[in-house]
């Protein structure tokens, strides 16, 4: 299943149904489904925020393979920003020490089984893959 | 579809899906918070980081005053997020 949604945080709904409906298309475990939600929720929110003024929609695809689901996000005409670099944060830190910022992609670090960056032709293409059958959160 | 509203008693009840669109409702009572006060979770399904974001910044200013939001009915999905985060180190939770 693919779509693509409006680059634009109200859009998150629309997202939450279309997994809503892959899962029950394909008959997966509903116990996944904050897990799925999650992962492509922070990469999305972040699509969102870091190219408010790009124009181009960004595209989900959701595929069932054995015991996997794939997960691939695409984000067309912007920087790269390879999520796979990008540095924890210090989750140990005292409240006066800690902020926000790096912990979306930490969840779904923490939440999937593997993530890939693609860069080309100014696409970024983040692949995920969440083994079915993990305790997901 | 979130929610969230101020009990008769003082404490802040949150319900549905807190993502990153539901942050500036969600400001508009935490911003408004100026002592120690019950944030219930019961009716909260999914939480992302836009919403721990929300819930630290609350903290931070509420510490500065000598207050602090504290946590309860935290299970499941919720919980989880929290333990990943390690919410535990910087809030009470009941």
């Amino acid at each position: 299943m693919e779509k693509k949604f409006k680059r634009d945080l109200r859009s998150l709904e629309k997202v939450f149904d279309f997994i809503d409906n892959f899962i029950a298309k394909q008959g997966i475990d509903h116990s996944i489904k904050n897990a799925v939600y999650l992962a492509i929720d922070e990469l999305f929110t972040n699509m969102v925020r870091y190219h408010p003024k790009n124009r181009n929609d960004i595209s989900l695809a959701l595929k069932k393979e054995k015991n996997k689901v794939i997960i691939r996000l695409i984000d067309r005409d912007v920087e790269p920003f390879d999520i796979t670099k990008s540095k924890d944060p210090n989750i140990q830190a005292s409240l006066d020490e800690r902020s926000p910022g790096g912990l979306g992609i930490y969840l779904t670090k923490n939440v999937v089984d593997n993530i890939q960056y693609e860069y080309r032709d100014r696409t970024s293409i983040i692949t995920l893959t969440k083994n079915l059958g993990r305790k997901n959160v | 579809m979130f929610d969230i509203r101020m009990k008769d008693h003082g404490e802040v009840a949150l319900s549905g899906r807190f993502d990153a669109a539901q942050v500036e409702k969600a400001r508009s009572v935490f911003d408004q918070l100026t002592t120690t006060t019950v944030v219930d979770f019961k009716e909260l399904d999914y939480i992302s980081s836009a919403g721990l974001g929300v819930l630290m910044a609350t903290q931070k200013r509420l510490k500065d005053a000598g207050h602090k939001l504290r946590l309860k009915n935290v299970t499941g999905h919720i919980r989880d997020v929290f333990n990943i985060a390690r919410f535990d180190l910087i809030f009470d939770i009941e």
